[in-house]
Protein backbone atom coordinates (compact mmCIF):
# COMPACT_ATOMS: atom_id res chain seq x y z
CA UNK A 1 0.00 0.00 0.00
CA UNK A 2 2.89 2.33 0.82
CA UNK A 3 3.94 2.06 -2.78
CA UNK A 4 0.90 4.10 -3.90
CA UNK A 5 1.26 6.85 -1.30
CA UNK A 6 3.51 9.19 -3.28
CA UNK A 7 1.52 9.04 -6.50
CA UNK A 8 -1.61 9.88 -4.44
CA UNK A 9 0.03 13.01 -3.01
CA UNK A 10 1.31 13.99 -6.46
CA UNK A 11 -2.15 13.47 -7.93
CA UNK A 12 -3.73 15.68 -5.27
CA UNK A 13 -1.10 18.39 -5.81
CA UNK A 14 -1.62 18.20 -9.55
CA UNK A 15 -5.40 18.51 -9.06
CA UNK A 16 -5.10 21.52 -6.72
CA UNK A 17 -2.68 23.23 -9.10
CA UNK A 18 -5.00 22.61 -12.07
CA UNK A 19 -8.00 24.04 -10.18
CA UNK A 20 -6.01 27.13 -9.12
CA UNK A 21 -4.75 27.67 -12.66
CA UNK A 22 -8.23 27.29 -14.10
CA UNK A 23 -9.65 29.70 -11.49
CA UNK A 24 -6.88 32.25 -12.00
CA UNK A 25 -6.73 32.17 -15.78
CA UNK A 26 -10.41 31.35 -16.11
CA UNK A 27 -11.48 34.55 -14.31
CA UNK A 28 -9.38 36.62 -16.69
CA UNK A 29 -10.61 34.69 -19.70
CA UNK A 30 -14.26 35.07 -18.65
CA UNK A 31 -13.90 38.84 -18.10
CA UNK A 32 -12.04 39.25 -21.39
CA UNK A 33 -14.47 37.04 -23.28
CA UNK A 34 -17.67 38.63 -22.00
CA UNK A 35 -16.44 42.21 -21.87
CA UNK A 36 -14.35 41.82 -25.00
CA UNK A 37 -16.94 40.05 -27.16
CA UNK A 38 -19.68 42.55 -26.24
CA UNK A 39 -18.05 45.24 -28.35
CA UNK A 40 -15.59 42.95 -30.09
CA UNK A 41 -16.79 43.35 -33.66
CA UNK A 42 -17.17 47.13 -33.55
CA UNK A 43 -13.78 47.51 -31.84
CA UNK A 44 -11.95 45.05 -34.02
CA UNK A 45 -13.12 46.80 -37.18
CA UNK A 46 -11.58 50.09 -36.04
CA UNK A 47 -8.78 51.27 -38.32
CA UNK A 48 -6.36 51.37 -35.36
CA UNK A 49 -7.12 47.78 -34.30
CA UNK A 50 -6.89 46.47 -37.85
CA UNK A 51 -3.56 48.26 -38.20
CA UNK A 52 -2.34 46.77 -34.90
CA UNK A 53 -3.41 43.24 -35.91
CA UNK A 54 -1.75 43.61 -39.32
CA UNK A 55 1.48 45.02 -37.87
CA UNK A 56 1.63 42.42 -35.08
CA UNK A 57 1.07 39.48 -37.41
CA UNK A 58 3.50 40.84 -40.03
CA UNK A 59 6.33 41.60 -37.60
CA UNK A 60 5.81 38.34 -35.67
CA UNK A 61 6.01 36.34 -38.93
CA UNK A 62 9.19 38.10 -40.10
CA UNK A 63 10.92 37.93 -36.70
CA UNK A 64 9.97 34.24 -36.20
CA UNK A 65 11.29 33.37 -39.64
CA UNK A 66 14.57 35.20 -38.95
CA UNK A 67 14.70 33.63 -35.51
CA UNK A 68 14.59 30.09 -36.90
CA UNK A 69 16.92 30.84 -39.77
CA UNK A 70 19.48 31.75 -37.11
CA UNK A 71 18.42 29.29 -34.39
CA UNK A 72 18.38 26.03 -36.39
CA UNK A 73 22.01 26.12 -37.61
CA UNK A 74 23.19 27.47 -34.24
CA UNK A 75 21.39 24.68 -32.38
CA UNK A 76 22.81 22.10 -34.77
CA UNK A 77 26.34 23.32 -34.06
CA UNK A 78 25.71 23.42 -30.30
CA UNK A 79 24.13 19.98 -30.19
CA UNK A 80 26.05 17.99 -32.77
CA UNK A 81 29.59 19.36 -32.80
CA UNK A 82 32.26 20.00 -30.22
CA UNK A 83 34.44 23.08 -30.23
CA UNK A 84 36.53 24.97 -27.70
CA UNK A 85 34.69 27.43 -25.42
CA UNK A 86 31.36 25.80 -26.18
CA UNK A 87 30.00 26.25 -22.60
CA UNK A 88 30.91 29.95 -22.82
CA UNK A 89 29.06 30.32 -26.13
CA UNK A 90 26.04 28.44 -24.74
CA UNK A 91 25.90 30.65 -21.65
CA UNK A 92 26.31 33.83 -23.70
CA UNK A 93 23.49 32.80 -26.04
CA UNK A 94 21.17 32.00 -23.15
CA UNK A 95 22.07 35.04 -21.10
CA UNK A 96 19.41 37.23 -22.65
CA UNK A 97 16.74 34.76 -21.48
CA UNK A 98 17.38 35.74 -17.89
CA UNK A 99 17.17 39.49 -18.56
CA UNK A 100 13.84 41.36 -18.33
CA UNK A 101 12.62 42.31 -21.81
CA UNK A 102 12.59 45.97 -20.88
CA UNK A 103 16.32 45.80 -20.06
CA UNK A 104 16.97 44.17 -23.41
CA UNK A 105 14.97 46.97 -25.06
CA UNK A 106 17.03 49.56 -23.20
CA UNK A 107 20.28 47.89 -24.33
CA UNK A 108 19.07 47.93 -27.91
CA UNK A 109 18.00 51.55 -27.61
CA UNK A 110 21.50 52.49 -26.41
CA UNK A 111 23.08 50.60 -29.33
CA UNK A 112 20.75 51.89 -32.03
CA UNK A 113 20.59 55.47 -30.75
CA UNK A 114 24.39 55.58 -31.07
CA UNK A 115 26.28 56.78 -34.18
CA UNK A 116 26.06 53.16 -35.39
CA UNK A 117 22.24 53.34 -35.32
CA UNK A 118 22.31 56.73 -37.03
CA UNK A 119 24.56 55.33 -39.75
CA UNK A 120 22.06 52.49 -40.22
CA UNK A 121 19.26 55.06 -40.52
CA UNK A 122 21.20 56.98 -43.18
CA UNK A 123 21.77 53.68 -45.01
CA UNK A 124 17.99 53.25 -45.20
CA UNK A 125 17.48 50.94 -42.21
CA UNK A 126 16.07 52.96 -39.32
CA UNK A 127 15.57 50.99 -36.12
CA UNK A 128 14.60 53.37 -33.31
CA UNK A 129 10.93 54.42 -33.49
CA UNK A 130 10.43 52.40 -36.66
CA UNK A 131 8.73 49.11 -37.53
CA UNK A 132 12.15 47.51 -38.20
CA UNK A 133 12.78 48.00 -34.50
CA UNK A 134 9.71 45.91 -33.64
CA UNK A 135 11.08 42.97 -35.67
CA UNK A 136 14.51 43.41 -34.10
CA UNK A 137 13.12 43.60 -30.56
CA UNK A 138 11.06 40.44 -31.10
CA UNK A 139 14.08 38.72 -32.66
CA UNK A 140 16.46 39.54 -29.81
CA UNK A 141 13.93 38.56 -27.15
CA UNK A 142 12.96 35.28 -28.81
CA UNK A 143 16.25 34.10 -30.31
CA UNK A 144 17.64 32.39 -27.16
CA UNK A 145 14.24 30.82 -26.60
CA UNK A 146 14.20 29.48 -30.20
CA UNK A 147 17.77 28.19 -29.84
CA UNK A 148 16.86 26.41 -26.60
CA UNK A 149 13.79 24.77 -28.18
CA UNK A 150 15.62 23.77 -31.38
CA UNK A 151 18.54 22.34 -29.39
CA UNK A 152 16.10 20.26 -27.32
CA UNK A 153 14.42 19.08 -30.54
CA UNK A 154 17.75 17.92 -31.99
CA UNK A 155 18.82 16.33 -28.71
CA UNK A 156 15.75 14.07 -28.84
CA UNK A 157 17.00 12.47 -32.07
CA UNK A 158 19.45 9.58 -31.58
CA UNK A 159 22.79 10.63 -33.05
CA UNK A 160 23.42 6.99 -34.06
CA UNK A 161 20.80 7.41 -36.80
CA UNK A 162 22.95 10.13 -38.37
CA UNK A 163 26.05 7.92 -38.02
CA UNK A 164 24.24 5.13 -39.87
CA UNK A 165 23.04 7.56 -42.53
CA UNK A 166 26.62 8.81 -42.93
CA UNK A 167 27.98 5.30 -43.40
CA UNK A 168 25.22 4.72 -45.97
CA UNK A 169 26.61 7.59 -48.01
CA UNK A 170 24.75 10.65 -46.73
CA UNK A 171 26.85 13.82 -46.63
CA UNK A 172 26.61 15.92 -43.44
CA UNK A 173 23.98 18.14 -45.08
CA UNK A 174 21.95 15.11 -46.25
CA UNK A 175 22.18 13.60 -42.75
CA UNK A 176 20.71 16.87 -41.49
CA UNK A 177 18.03 17.20 -44.17
CA UNK A 178 16.93 13.55 -44.43
CA UNK A 179 17.31 12.35 -40.83
CA UNK A 180 17.67 15.06 -38.21
CA UNK A 181 15.22 17.59 -39.66
CA UNK A 182 12.36 15.16 -40.46
CA UNK A 183 12.69 13.43 -37.08
CA UNK A 184 12.61 16.71 -35.18
CA UNK A 185 10.12 18.50 -37.41
CA UNK A 186 7.09 18.12 -35.12
CA UNK A 187 8.96 19.64 -32.19
CA UNK A 188 10.47 22.32 -34.42
CA UNK A 189 7.11 23.33 -35.88
CA UNK A 190 5.53 23.50 -32.44
CA UNK A 191 8.54 25.57 -31.26
CA UNK A 192 8.04 27.86 -34.25
CA UNK A 193 4.40 28.41 -33.33
CA UNK A 194 5.26 29.08 -29.68
CA UNK A 195 7.96 31.56 -30.69
CA UNK A 196 5.53 33.26 -33.08
CA UNK A 197 2.98 33.47 -30.30
CA UNK A 198 5.58 35.02 -27.96
CA UNK A 199 6.59 37.51 -30.68
CA UNK A 200 2.96 38.50 -31.09
CA UNK A 201 2.67 39.32 -27.41
CA UNK A 202 6.09 40.98 -27.00
CA UNK A 203 5.81 44.42 -25.41
CA UNK A 204 8.66 45.39 -23.03
CA UNK A 205 11.58 45.49 -25.46
CA UNK A 206 9.40 46.91 -28.25
CA UNK A 207 8.19 49.73 -25.95
CA UNK A 208 11.76 50.76 -25.12
CA UNK A 209 13.08 50.61 -28.68
CA UNK A 210 10.24 51.95 -30.82
CA UNK A 211 7.85 53.53 -28.30
CA UNK A 212 4.08 53.36 -28.75
CA UNK A 213 2.74 55.58 -31.50
CA UNK A 214 -0.78 55.12 -32.85
CA UNK A 215 -0.88 53.85 -36.42
CA UNK A 216 2.92 53.77 -36.61
CA UNK A 217 4.41 51.36 -34.10
CA UNK A 218 1.12 50.13 -32.62
CA UNK A 219 1.17 46.37 -32.18
CA UNK A 220 -1.69 44.54 -30.42
CA UNK A 221 -0.06 44.68 -26.96
CA UNK A 222 0.90 48.32 -27.57
CA UNK A 223 -2.72 48.97 -28.60
CA UNK A 224 -3.93 47.54 -25.26
CA UNK A 225 -1.49 49.83 -23.44
CA UNK A 226 -2.69 52.87 -25.42
CA UNK A 227 -6.38 51.98 -24.91
CA UNK A 228 -5.92 51.60 -21.18
CA UNK A 229 -3.96 54.85 -20.94
CA UNK A 230 -6.82 56.66 -22.77
CA UNK A 231 -9.38 54.94 -20.51
CA UNK A 232 -10.86 52.88 -23.39
CA UNK A 233 -11.32 49.62 -21.47
CA UNK A 234 -13.64 48.06 -24.04
CA UNK A 235 -11.06 48.59 -26.81
CA UNK A 236 -8.33 47.14 -24.62
CA UNK A 237 -10.44 44.08 -23.78
CA UNK A 238 -11.26 43.50 -27.46
CA UNK A 239 -7.55 43.55 -28.34
CA UNK A 240 -6.81 41.30 -25.36
CA UNK A 241 -9.53 38.90 -26.53
CA UNK A 242 -7.99 38.92 -30.01
CA UNK A 243 -4.57 38.04 -28.55
CA UNK A 244 -6.19 35.35 -26.42
CA UNK A 245 -7.84 33.82 -29.49
CA UNK A 246 -4.60 33.80 -31.47
CA UNK A 247 -2.63 32.36 -28.52
CA UNK A 248 -5.20 29.62 -27.88
CA UNK A 249 -5.23 28.72 -31.57
CA UNK A 250 -1.43 28.58 -31.82
CA UNK A 251 -1.16 26.56 -28.60
CA UNK A 252 -3.75 24.11 -29.94
CA UNK A 253 -1.83 23.69 -33.20
CA UNK A 254 1.47 23.33 -31.32
CA UNK A 255 0.04 20.63 -29.05
CA UNK A 256 -1.40 18.76 -32.00
CA UNK A 257 1.90 18.84 -33.86
CA UNK A 258 3.94 17.59 -30.90
CA UNK A 259 2.00 14.33 -30.96
CA UNK A 260 4.06 11.55 -32.54
CA UNK A 261 3.29 10.40 -36.02
CA UNK A 262 1.05 7.38 -35.44
CA UNK A 263 2.12 5.74 -38.70
CA UNK A 264 5.53 5.02 -37.14
CA UNK A 265 4.03 3.26 -34.17
CA UNK A 266 3.16 -0.37 -33.79
CA UNK A 267 -0.08 0.56 -31.99
CA UNK A 268 -1.92 1.91 -35.02
CA UNK B 1 47.03 -14.88 -45.91
CA UNK B 2 44.66 -12.51 -47.70
CA UNK B 3 44.95 -8.72 -47.52
CA UNK B 4 44.20 -6.85 -44.33
CA UNK B 5 41.07 -4.73 -44.56
CA UNK B 6 41.03 -3.33 -41.03
CA UNK B 7 44.10 -2.83 -38.93
CA UNK B 8 43.85 -1.62 -35.36
CA UNK B 9 47.22 -0.52 -33.98
CA UNK B 10 47.90 0.08 -30.26
CA UNK B 11 44.48 1.64 -29.82
CA UNK B 12 43.85 3.44 -26.54
CA UNK B 13 40.56 5.20 -25.84
CA UNK B 14 39.68 6.70 -22.45
CA UNK B 15 36.06 7.33 -21.50
CA UNK B 16 35.73 8.34 -17.86
CA UNK B 17 37.13 5.52 -15.74
CA UNK B 18 37.07 3.03 -18.62
CA UNK B 19 40.10 2.49 -20.85
CA UNK B 20 40.23 0.49 -24.04
CA UNK B 21 43.83 -0.44 -23.50
CA UNK B 22 46.41 -0.93 -26.25
CA UNK B 23 44.30 -3.04 -28.60
CA UNK B 24 45.98 -4.31 -31.78
CA UNK B 25 44.10 -6.41 -34.28
CA UNK B 26 44.06 -7.21 -38.01
CA UNK B 27 40.92 -8.25 -39.88
CA UNK B 28 41.45 -9.83 -43.26
CA UNK B 29 39.29 -9.62 -46.35
CA UNK B 30 36.26 -11.95 -46.27
CA UNK B 31 37.08 -13.00 -42.71
CA UNK B 32 34.43 -13.63 -40.05
CA UNK B 33 35.94 -12.26 -36.86
CA UNK B 34 34.26 -12.27 -33.47
CA UNK B 35 35.23 -10.25 -30.42
CA UNK B 36 33.86 -11.76 -27.25
CA UNK B 37 33.74 -10.23 -23.80
CA UNK B 38 31.51 -9.52 -20.84
CA UNK B 39 29.14 -6.53 -20.77
CA UNK B 40 31.31 -3.46 -20.19
CA UNK B 41 34.47 -5.07 -21.61
CA UNK B 42 34.70 -2.39 -24.32
CA UNK B 43 33.29 -4.37 -27.25
CA UNK B 44 30.98 -1.64 -28.56
CA UNK B 45 33.69 0.99 -28.10
CA UNK B 46 36.07 -1.14 -30.16
CA UNK B 47 33.43 -1.50 -32.86
CA UNK B 48 32.67 2.23 -32.87
CA UNK B 49 36.40 2.99 -33.07
CA UNK B 50 36.64 0.59 -36.02
CA UNK B 51 33.97 2.59 -37.83
CA UNK B 52 35.79 5.81 -36.90
CA UNK B 53 33.00 7.15 -34.69
CA UNK B 54 35.27 7.85 -31.74
CA UNK B 55 38.62 9.55 -31.67
CA UNK B 56 41.47 7.44 -30.27
CA UNK B 57 43.61 8.89 -27.51
CA UNK B 58 46.49 6.87 -28.90
CA UNK B 59 47.11 4.49 -31.80
CA UNK B 60 45.14 4.30 -34.99
CA UNK B 61 42.58 2.38 -36.98
CA UNK B 62 43.50 1.81 -40.61
CA UNK B 63 40.74 0.92 -43.06
CA UNK B 64 42.24 -0.39 -46.30
CA UNK B 65 45.52 1.25 -45.30
CA UNK B 66 44.10 4.71 -44.58
CA UNK B 67 43.34 6.09 -41.10
CA UNK B 68 39.58 5.58 -40.93
CA UNK B 69 38.89 9.01 -39.47
CA UNK B 70 40.69 10.64 -42.43
CA UNK B 71 37.99 9.24 -44.74
CA UNK B 72 34.80 11.34 -44.65
CA UNK B 73 32.00 9.34 -42.98
CA UNK B 74 29.88 9.25 -46.15
CA UNK B 75 32.77 7.89 -48.21
CA UNK B 76 33.85 5.05 -45.88
CA UNK B 77 31.42 2.43 -47.24
CA UNK B 78 31.40 0.39 -44.04
CA UNK B 79 28.28 -1.53 -43.07
CA UNK B 80 27.29 -1.04 -39.43
CA UNK B 81 24.54 -2.74 -37.51
CA UNK B 82 23.77 -1.43 -34.04
CA UNK B 83 22.36 -3.73 -31.39
CA UNK B 84 18.98 -2.01 -31.66
CA UNK B 85 19.27 -1.88 -35.48
CA UNK B 86 18.61 1.90 -35.66
CA UNK B 87 16.26 1.81 -38.61
CA UNK B 88 15.04 5.25 -39.66
CA UNK B 89 11.61 5.38 -38.00
CA UNK B 90 10.13 7.88 -40.47
CA UNK B 91 10.86 5.71 -43.53
CA UNK B 92 9.29 2.45 -44.63
CA UNK B 93 11.38 -0.72 -44.81
CA UNK B 94 11.84 -0.02 -48.55
CA UNK B 95 12.90 3.56 -47.79
CA UNK B 96 15.42 2.28 -45.24
CA UNK B 97 16.89 -0.34 -47.56
CA UNK B 98 17.10 2.01 -50.54
CA UNK B 99 18.51 4.93 -48.55
CA UNK B 100 22.12 4.40 -49.67
CA UNK B 101 21.06 4.34 -53.32
CA UNK B 102 19.01 7.51 -52.88
CA UNK B 103 22.08 9.22 -51.41
CA UNK B 104 23.96 8.26 -54.56
CA UNK B 105 21.22 9.73 -56.78
CA UNK B 106 20.35 6.37 -58.37
CA UNK B 107 17.10 6.62 -60.43
CA UNK B 108 13.95 5.56 -58.56
CA UNK B 109 13.14 2.66 -60.91
CA UNK B 110 16.58 1.17 -60.33
CA UNK B 111 16.28 1.68 -56.56
CA UNK B 112 12.98 -0.20 -56.57
CA UNK B 113 14.32 -3.21 -58.42
CA UNK B 114 17.52 -3.40 -56.34
CA UNK B 115 15.55 -3.07 -53.09
CA UNK B 116 13.15 -5.82 -54.21
CA UNK B 117 16.06 -8.10 -55.07
CA UNK B 118 17.88 -7.74 -51.74
CA UNK B 119 14.60 -7.82 -49.80
CA UNK B 120 13.82 -11.20 -51.37
CA UNK B 121 17.26 -12.46 -50.32
CA UNK B 122 16.67 -11.40 -46.72
CA UNK B 123 13.02 -12.52 -46.81
CA UNK B 124 11.58 -9.10 -46.06
CA UNK B 125 9.93 -8.45 -49.43
CA UNK B 126 6.51 -8.83 -47.78
CA UNK B 127 7.04 -5.96 -45.35
CA UNK B 128 8.62 -3.36 -47.63
CA UNK B 129 5.80 -0.84 -47.24
CA UNK B 130 5.73 -1.11 -43.44
CA UNK B 131 7.33 1.28 -40.95
CA UNK B 132 10.02 -0.13 -38.59
CA UNK B 133 7.75 0.29 -35.56
CA UNK B 134 5.38 -2.32 -36.98
CA UNK B 135 8.07 -4.95 -37.70
CA UNK B 136 9.15 -7.82 -35.46
CA UNK B 137 12.72 -7.94 -34.06
CA UNK B 138 13.82 -10.47 -36.66
CA UNK B 139 12.29 -8.46 -39.52
CA UNK B 140 13.92 -5.28 -38.25
CA UNK B 141 17.29 -7.02 -38.14
CA UNK B 142 16.95 -8.38 -41.66
CA UNK B 143 15.86 -4.98 -42.99
CA UNK B 144 18.87 -3.39 -41.23
CA UNK B 145 21.20 -6.04 -42.72
CA UNK B 146 19.75 -5.53 -46.19
CA UNK B 147 20.21 -1.77 -45.78
CA UNK B 148 23.81 -2.17 -44.62
CA UNK B 149 24.74 -4.62 -47.38
CA UNK B 150 23.03 -3.08 -50.40
CA UNK B 151 26.13 -1.09 -51.38
CA UNK B 152 28.29 -4.21 -50.90
CA UNK B 153 30.61 -2.74 -48.25
CA UNK B 154 33.95 -4.56 -47.92
CA UNK B 155 33.57 -4.52 -44.12
CA UNK B 156 30.49 -5.20 -42.00
CA UNK B 157 30.50 -4.33 -38.29
CA UNK B 158 27.83 -5.93 -36.10
CA UNK B 159 27.13 -5.06 -32.47
CA UNK B 160 25.61 -8.01 -30.59
CA UNK B 161 23.58 -8.94 -33.68
CA UNK B 162 21.59 -11.81 -32.17
CA UNK B 163 21.05 -10.71 -28.58
CA UNK B 164 17.50 -9.42 -29.01
CA UNK B 165 16.26 -12.43 -30.99
CA UNK B 166 14.34 -15.47 -29.78
CA UNK B 167 16.17 -18.86 -30.13
CA UNK B 168 14.28 -19.92 -33.29
CA UNK B 169 14.88 -16.63 -35.12
CA UNK B 170 18.46 -16.64 -33.85
CA UNK B 171 19.24 -19.99 -35.45
CA UNK B 172 17.54 -18.92 -38.66
CA UNK B 173 19.74 -15.82 -38.67
CA UNK B 174 22.88 -17.91 -38.09
CA UNK B 175 22.24 -19.55 -41.45
CA UNK B 176 21.70 -16.20 -43.12
CA UNK B 177 24.89 -14.88 -41.51
CA UNK B 178 27.01 -17.51 -43.24
CA UNK B 179 25.55 -16.64 -46.64
CA UNK B 180 26.38 -12.95 -46.17
CA UNK B 181 30.10 -13.50 -46.67
CA UNK B 182 29.57 -15.73 -49.69
CA UNK B 183 27.03 -13.44 -51.40
CA UNK B 184 28.57 -10.08 -50.50
CA UNK B 185 32.27 -11.01 -50.21
CA UNK B 186 32.75 -8.83 -47.15
CA UNK B 187 34.74 -9.19 -43.96
CA UNK B 188 32.57 -9.29 -40.85
CA UNK B 189 33.64 -8.07 -37.42
CA UNK B 190 31.02 -8.78 -34.81
CA UNK B 191 31.01 -8.45 -31.06
CA UNK B 192 29.08 -10.72 -28.74
CA UNK B 193 29.07 -11.94 -25.15
CA UNK B 194 27.98 -15.41 -26.31
CA UNK B 195 31.17 -17.44 -26.93
CA UNK B 196 29.24 -20.45 -28.24
CA UNK B 197 27.73 -18.17 -30.88
CA UNK B 198 31.16 -16.75 -31.70
CA UNK B 199 32.64 -20.22 -32.02
CA UNK B 200 29.81 -21.37 -34.26
CA UNK B 201 30.05 -18.42 -36.66
CA UNK B 202 33.56 -16.93 -36.67
CA UNK B 203 36.83 -17.95 -38.30
CA UNK B 204 38.85 -16.24 -35.57
CA UNK B 205 37.95 -14.96 -32.12
CA UNK B 206 39.46 -12.21 -30.00
CA UNK B 207 38.80 -12.12 -26.27
CA UNK B 208 38.37 -8.70 -24.68
CA UNK B 209 38.57 -8.50 -20.89
CA UNK B 210 38.49 -5.21 -18.96
CA UNK B 211 39.29 -3.17 -22.06
CA UNK B 212 42.33 -5.18 -23.16
CA UNK B 213 42.51 -7.78 -25.89
CA UNK B 214 43.90 -10.91 -24.21
CA UNK B 215 44.49 -12.87 -27.39
CA UNK B 216 43.24 -13.94 -30.80
CA UNK B 217 42.72 -17.60 -31.74
CA UNK B 218 41.05 -19.57 -34.47
CA UNK B 219 37.56 -20.51 -33.33
CA UNK B 220 38.40 -24.22 -32.88
CA UNK B 221 41.15 -23.23 -30.42
CA UNK B 222 38.91 -21.13 -28.15
CA UNK B 223 38.75 -23.70 -25.35
CA UNK B 224 42.20 -25.19 -26.00
CA UNK B 225 44.45 -22.15 -26.03
CA UNK B 226 46.64 -21.21 -23.08
CA UNK B 227 44.62 -18.29 -21.68
CA UNK B 228 45.34 -16.16 -18.64
CA UNK B 229 43.25 -16.46 -15.46
CA UNK B 230 40.72 -13.72 -16.39
CA UNK B 231 39.89 -15.34 -19.72
CA UNK B 232 39.70 -18.79 -18.13
CA UNK B 233 37.21 -17.36 -15.62
CA UNK B 234 35.19 -15.71 -18.40
CA UNK B 235 35.08 -18.86 -20.49
CA UNK B 236 34.45 -21.01 -17.41
CA UNK B 237 37.41 -23.22 -18.30
CA UNK B 238 38.58 -23.82 -14.72
CA UNK B 239 35.13 -24.91 -13.61
CA UNK B 240 34.82 -27.10 -16.70
CA UNK B 241 38.17 -28.77 -16.00
CA UNK B 242 37.25 -29.29 -12.33
CA UNK B 243 34.05 -31.04 -13.39
CA UNK B 244 36.02 -33.25 -15.77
Amino acid sequence: MRKHRHPDIFLSLCGILTILTVLFIGTNVIVMTFQGTRSFLSNVMRTETLFAIGLSVRTACVSTLLCFLLAVPTSFILERTSFPLRPVVETALELTMSLPNIVLGLSMLIIFASPFGKALKHAGFPVVFSQNGIVLAQLIVNLPFAIKLSTAAFRDVDVKLEHVAGLLGASPFRQFSTILLPLSRHTLISALILVWSRALGEFGATLMLVGVTRMKTETLPAGIYLDVSTNDLSGALSSAFMLLLISALSLGIANRLTKKNVRWSRHV
Amino acid sequence: MSDTILSIRNLIIRRGYFILNDVSLDIHERELFAVIGKTGAGKTMLLEASAGFCKPDHGQVLYRGTPVRDIPLHKRNIGYLYQDYNLFPHMTAAGNIGYSLKMRHVPNSEIQSMVQEIARLFEVDGVLDQYPGTLSGGEQQRVALARALLMKPPLLLLDEPFTALDPVTKHRMYGMFRTIRDKFSCAVLFVTHDFAEAQALADRIGVLVGGSLRGVVSSDQLYLADWDRDVRMFLGLDAMRRRC
